[in-house]
């Protein structure tokens, strides 16, 4: 049998197929489709299905990783909105944080609000903070409002009342009220999405969830319709935002939980490789066209965060905590008028895209400066799909760069990436001080397309000893998918100091959320041996507005004593010190509901290998250092280098979907799994 | 400028190694990147940790501002005054390795307000001084007359809180727990006071740490050669926005309704113009330094200079010396932007929000049109309630402050009910606050009608109206823009002025000044607060119909609004 694991990035759709009797593991791309994301996985299934000589119905899973909802949201195709809410706050969506994006440039603005104000409506009922009904709600107004939204044709309805979180009886009411009346209308209230405290994040989160609904529910058909004409007998699963994995019926309810798909599969699947090839603390390191993408595993875990913003938008949901910066491939160096050498933000994309690829490019990119520099193959890449035009990028490097820095032409193009590496260094360093976390104990995965060009010399950057590249990197989203599990969160919020009282009813909110996680993961057709439950209490000392969170174990028995301590112990290591006599303060209560996906990752096997003789394609006079010049450097076939045979740098290693770069003062060898490990002897440049 | 050669070949000034410089620069943000997340993840107090009322900075051993992460722009280069004041008090001969000084006093170590104390650490190699690090953070209490030690009514330093000038905190790698104690014990919280100092120190060494780290990457020469150049390239960009005002002078007054005592409103006037080649801001015709705490102590001027320098002429601009050079701030002693001791200054950021909608509009004068701004809801309104806890012993203080209407643009809408100038707090969860304290919020609301009319329109400021749970509330509020609207430019209209109502839309509805001391409120009472909008930005006769349209549709404008837009109902 075998699984199939699919990203639909902005260019390329990767799929990762899977023989599980075999442990043969086959990486397959197609172009993007973006006006139909599901054409690409159904035609580039039905590709790689026949290349390999696969039948549909030996296919026994199937996940993908989408940007759908994210690119919804950040073009503003999403569906014609309505929002319904508390009366006096239906401009809490206005107002934000009330905060300015840019402390100095005013051109830059808070994002368009998604619901027109002549579109937010109030309803006028209150429930107070313990969840008492302070107003109960007319429902006779709700129905006249329902005649305001069938003359405003909206597609959709989000519903966010103060304190849903703690009592949703009027929440509920409506959604009922508005599924009767409207039953093709696209329906969220905030206490089913997310029933926690902070209304802004909360309301945002909902009105996204809308928003994108109605044309989430329409890919999901079609990719289902398509996925069952090919004759694969499972129906697709999504990733989503928390690296778990979630059916389309859940999707179809819940589609802002997919706004960090395909990221999140690279970061799960990062952790799972690194961890088996004997690193648990690792920063990985994404490099695609235009971003790139950071995020810590510690012990082996991906760490989470509730506080993303997706387009500048508030998403509360849990979600792999990745560290997004605008550096890539495509990043355009430019020069300003005091002639301070610039690499970003602004960036050729994939169209026109570098010079080098001929599509129309002019402006020289950091792709550019690897051809000028022949870090990158300056005659074919892709395994000779793509033809690249070195002379046009040394023309560009040269007129652009060198000549009015009066520099010679290597040292610009070196340039040009030492800035680019100092700014991808700087967001490494960022996400591992943001926790206090030393570098020098950290491995730098590296994947997407242009990660291990740069991984070497950025790890140099930031004192970090060792690079791990994993086979095809620039498929490591797909073949994530193949290595998440089946989950999703459920939370309760209780603000209440800990007392043995309150303590109980956490215990009664942790009963109540493994029976909501149960129902789910049947839903979800998980066999009972296959389920966990991760629970975690977020709690504060009182006074503070943050909190910690405390991991309860399912197995334990912990009473109020046992959580203070580990409450005080989570507080030290997180902020370093714990203050004695002062009172808890419980916040909210989480579950993660896990259906455990077999991932037998002893089946990722290197199968095939050779000698060094064998894998070398090529020498290229390559320039890593300006003192140096160009060096001449082996280029290797990555499939055909041995295993567990130690080389030395300098060297390049290709493949289809990427290139490693090797400098001259570093060691490296292949394991047992491919994956290249190098370790960075000298400093940084 | 050692930095900058001239080429024969074009006659420009050039840096001696932009690349080297440009990997500097970002391995500089590094470094206050590092020291700022350690500060405000190992913090206590919610003004640090949630509402980012702190900065850090790196200098030389000159005390020349090499670089700075700051995350408020009132604290922009403000811990030059801090850095300049230790080096007065202790000569850098005679600073030792493994010492780290304290200070906050506005008149005696170049502070900005009580509240925000500094720690400096010098960095030594090859027992040599080389560098400081150094941060600013905002405590919540400092002693002083009232809770949270600023009052508008403070007539002197004396009544805000400890004065520390310049003194050792750290002493041969020792911490001073006394004088740490005695600090401590002089403010409200004292054990969050120690807690917070400590992480404050701890932050300093984090960033010595990561010098040494620099150093050893570099070379002690490449870096002190990447510091001349990073200042010389500042000073460049700087020098080029500032060579293209030519010799236009912009002038402009605005004013504070009063000076914080009641009494007549306080003109702040500002004169740009170019002087040998430097940015002169010149305050005269400014009023007198005041009887209340509105008046500003110098590092808190230059920082307010600065951000309408860099907002005005080059956002990207790196803070440091590079800059600061460049720039000539002339105000007489005894002006409310120049105070004499012992003047109170606790809510000087009142006067710097003025202080700064004053140098914007001068600049309307000499800035090209698509880079001017109207004026904005900048009022920097406080609102302070305080009653005892219902859920556990004790008081509790809540204080938020709250924004108004974005300015407007050539190209832009102002935005709606956003922080403009000096500060950028956030705001409390409405569904937080009902949890922490016994009131209850009946509206969070955009003003309507009150942003100024425009091709382009001002932003509208924002309503939030409070009802006390509980009898015996204290509630108290600082504020301005109650008489002085935000003006438009190019033809725009003005934004609507701000209202404080206690009891809003009950029988004993009354209007409240703006600013309020010890009001006490009953079970049921409310408090309505009603910020500015901005004003406008070009005719509103051009304002294009679908906008008119939408605008009304959205509320933000009314039918009887229509006429001012050249459009009919």
């Amino acid at each position: 049998m075998y699984r199939i694991g699919v990203d639909v990035g902005g260019t390329f759709t990767d799929f990762t197929l899977l023989n599980e009797t075999s442990g043969e593991v086959l990486f397959y791309k197609v172009s993007s489709t973006p006006s139909d994301p599901s054409e690409a996985i159904r035609t580039g299934t039905r590709a790689l299905l026949d290349e390999f000589s696969v039948k549909p119905e030996e296919v026994s899973f199937m996940g993908h990783g989408t940007t759908v909802a994210t690119n919804l949201v950040i073009e503003r195709k999403g569906s014609r909105t309505a929002l319904l809410t508390t009366k006096g706050f239906r401009d809490v969506l206005d107002i934000g944080r009330q905060t300015r994006p840019n402390l100095y440039d005013y051109q830059i603005q808070k994002p368009a609000v998604l619901v027109p104000r002549a579109l937010r409506f109030e309803v006028d009922e209150r429930i107070t903070v313990d969840g008492g009904v302070l107003r109960a709600i007319d429902m006779a107004q709700v129905d006249d409002l329902i005649g305001k939204l069938k003359a405003a044709e909206v597609k959709a309805v989000a519903i966010c009342f103060l304190h849903a979180y703690r009592n949703p009886v009027h929440e509920a009411m409506v959604r009922d009220r508005l599924r009767e009346a409207m039953p093709d209308l696209y329906v969220t209230a905030s206490s089913d999405l997310l029933p926690e405290f902070r209304e802004f994040e909360r309301l945002s989160t909902t009105v996204l969830n809308a928003y994108s609904g109605p044309r989430m529910q329409t890919y999901l058909d079609r990719l289902s319709d398509g996925v069952q004409a090919l004759g694969v007998p499972m129906a697709p699963y999504t990733i989503h935002s928390n690296g778990g994995l979630m059916s389309i019926p859940t999707v179809r309810q819940f589609p802002v939980r997919t706004c960090l798909s395909g990221p999140a599969a690279g970061v799960v699947g990062g952790a799972v490789v690194a961890g088996e090839a004997g690193f648990q603390n690792v920063i990985t390191f994404d490099v695609g066209g235009t971003s790139t993408d950071v995020s810590v595993i510690v012990g082996g875990q991906p760490q989470f965060t509730s506080s993303r913003t997706v387009a500048d938008y508030p998403v509360k949901t849990p979600m792999v905590d990745i560290h997004v910066i605008g550096a890539g491939g495509g990043s355009i160096a430019w020069l300003d008028d005091a002639s301070a050498l610039k690499v970003g933000p602004f960036s050729a994309g994939a169209v026109p895209g570098p010079v080098a690829y001929g599509r129309g490019g002019e402006e020289p990119t950091v792709t550019d400066a690897n051809v000028v520099l022949h870090r990158l193959n300056p005659v074919t890449l892709l395994r000779g799909k793509l033809e690249v035009k070195e002379q046009a990028a040394r023309d560009v490097i040269e007129q652009k760069v060198a000549a009015p820095l009066g520099l010679p032409l290597e040292e610009a193009a070196l340039g040009v990436l030492r800035i680019t590496n100092a700014n991808m260094g700087r967001a490494i360093r960022s996400v591992s001080t943001e926790r206090g976390y030393d570098l020098s104990t950290f491995a730098l995965m590296a994947f997407g397309g242009a990660g291990p060009l740069h991984a070497c010399e950025v790890a140099a950057e930031c004192g970090i000893p060792t690079v791990i590249v994993p086979r095809e990197p620039g498929t490591m989203c797909a073949r994530g998918i193949l290595l998440s599990d089946i989950s999703l969160d459920f939370v309760r919020t209780h603000i209440a100091a800990a007392t043995l009282e309150t303590w109980a009813q956490v215990g009664r909110y942790f009963d109540e959320m493994r029976v909501d996680g149960g129902n789910w993961l049947n839903g979800e057709k998980v066999a009972p041996e296959m389920r966990r439950f991760l629970q975690v209490v977020e709690a504060r000392y009182e006074g503070q507005n943050f909190e910690v969170s405390v991991a309860i174990p399912t197995d334990e028995a912990i009473d109020l004593d046992g959580f203070l301590e580990r409450f005080a112990e989570a507080h030290r290591v997180e902020y370093g010190y714990v203050i004695p006599d002062r009172k808890v303060e419980l916040v909210n209560c989480r579950t993660k509901a896990l259906g455990l996906v077999p991932k037998p990752y002893n089946d990722f096997q290197a199968t095939e290998a050779g000698t060094v003789e064998e894998a070398l394609l090529e020498t290229r006079s390559v320039y890593f250092k300006a003192d140096q010049g160009r060096v001449t450097t082996p280029v290797y076939a990555r499939e055909k280098l041995p295993l567990e045979t130690t080389l030395s740098g300098p060297a390049i290693v290709e493949e289809m979907s990427s290139t490693t770069v090797i400098p001259p003062a570093s060691k490296f060898q292949v394991d047992r799994a491919g994956n290249i490990i190098i370790s960075i002897l000298g400093g940084a440049q | 400028m050692s930095a900058l050669s001239s080429t024969p070949a074009t006659g420009t000034l050039r840096i001696a190694d932009p690349i080297g410089m440009e990997v500097f620069s970002n391995r500089l943000l590094t470094i206050t990147e590092e020291m700022g997340n350690t500060l405000i993840r190992s913090s206590f107090s919610t003004n640090i940790k949630e509402r980012r009322d702190c900065s850090v900075g790196l200098f030389d051993r000159h005390g020349r501002l090499v670089a700075q992460a700051s995350h408020i722009p009132l604290h922009l280069g403000s811990l030059r005054g801090s850095v300049q004041a230790v080096l007065q008090r202790f000569p850098a001969e005679t600073i030792k390795p493994g010492s780290a000084f304290i200070c906050n006093d506005p008149y005696l170590a170049g502070g900005t307000h009580m509240p925000d104390i500094s720690i400096v650490t010098p960095m030594f190699t090859d027992g040599e001084l080389r560098f400081f690090t150094a941060n600013i953070a905002h405590h919540s209490d400092v002693g002083g007359s009232v809770p949270g030690s600023i009052s508008a009514m403070a007539r002197t330093v004396f009544e805000e809180g400890i004065r520390i000038p310049p003194m050792l905190i750290v002493e041969d790698g020792r911490l001073r727990e006394d004088l740490l104690d005695l600090i401590a014990q002089n403010t409200r919280e004292p054990e969050e006071r120690i807690l917070d100092l400590k992480v404050q120190v701890a932050t300093n060494d984090r960033g010595v740490a990561a010098l040494h780290g620099l150093v050893r990457q570099m070379g002690l020469a490449a870096v002190e050669q990447a510091v001349e150049d990073i200042l010389a390239y500042t000073a460049l960009r700087l020098k080029m926005r500032i060579d293209e005002l030519g010799d236009k002078r912009g002038s402009f007054v605005c004013h504070l309704d009063d000076d914080g005592s009641g009494g007549p409103p306080v003109p702040i006037a500002t004169t740009v113009w170019v002087e040998n080649g430097n940015l002169v801001i010149d305050f005269a015709g400014t009023g007198p330094q005041a009887k209340g705490a509105l008046n500003v102590p110098a590092s808190a001027l230059e920082a307010t200079v600065f951000y309408a320098a860099k907002a005005l002429l080059d956002p990207q601009l790196m803070p440091n010396e590079g800059m600061m050079k460049a720039i000539e701030i002339r105000a007489e002693p005894g002006l409310i932007v120049n105070a004499r001791f012992p003047a109170a200054v606790g809510a000087r950021s009142i006067t710097c929000q003025k202080v700064a909608r004053s140098i914007f509009g001068a600049f309307r004068e000499i800035l090209p049109e698509d880079r001017v701004l109207s004026s904005g809801g900048d009022d920097l309104a406080t609102i302070v309630f305080s009653a005892r806890h219902a859920r556990r012993a004790g008081t509790y203080v809540y204080l938020e402050t709250l924004g108004g209407g974005g300015p407007a643009s050539r190209r832009l809408d102002g935005m709606n009910a956003v922080h403009v100038h000096v500060t950028n707090t956030s705001n409390l969860p409405v569904e937080a606050l009902e949890n922490e304290y016994p009131l209850m919020v009946d509206e969070y609301a955009l003003v309507e009608r009150s942003g100024g009319a425009g091709e382009r329109r001002g932003g509208l400021g924002l309503a939030r109206q409070v009802t006390a749970l509980q009898d015996g509330t204290i509630f108290s509020a600082r504020s301005d823009g109650h008489k002085h609207p935000a003006t438009g430019v190019a033809g725009g209209k003005e934004g609507a002025t701000a209202r404080l109502y206690r009891n809003y839309g009950l029988a004993d509805q009354e209007p409240l000044s703006s600013k309020v001391t010890l009001l006490t409120l009953n079970k049921g009472d409310n408090i309505r607060i009603e910020t500015p909008g901005a004003g406008g930005f070009g005719d509103p006769k051009r304002r294009p119909a679908e906008a008119v349209q939408a605008d009304l549709e959205d509320g933000f404008i009314a039918p009887e609004d229509l006429a001012l837009y050249g459009r009919s109902a």
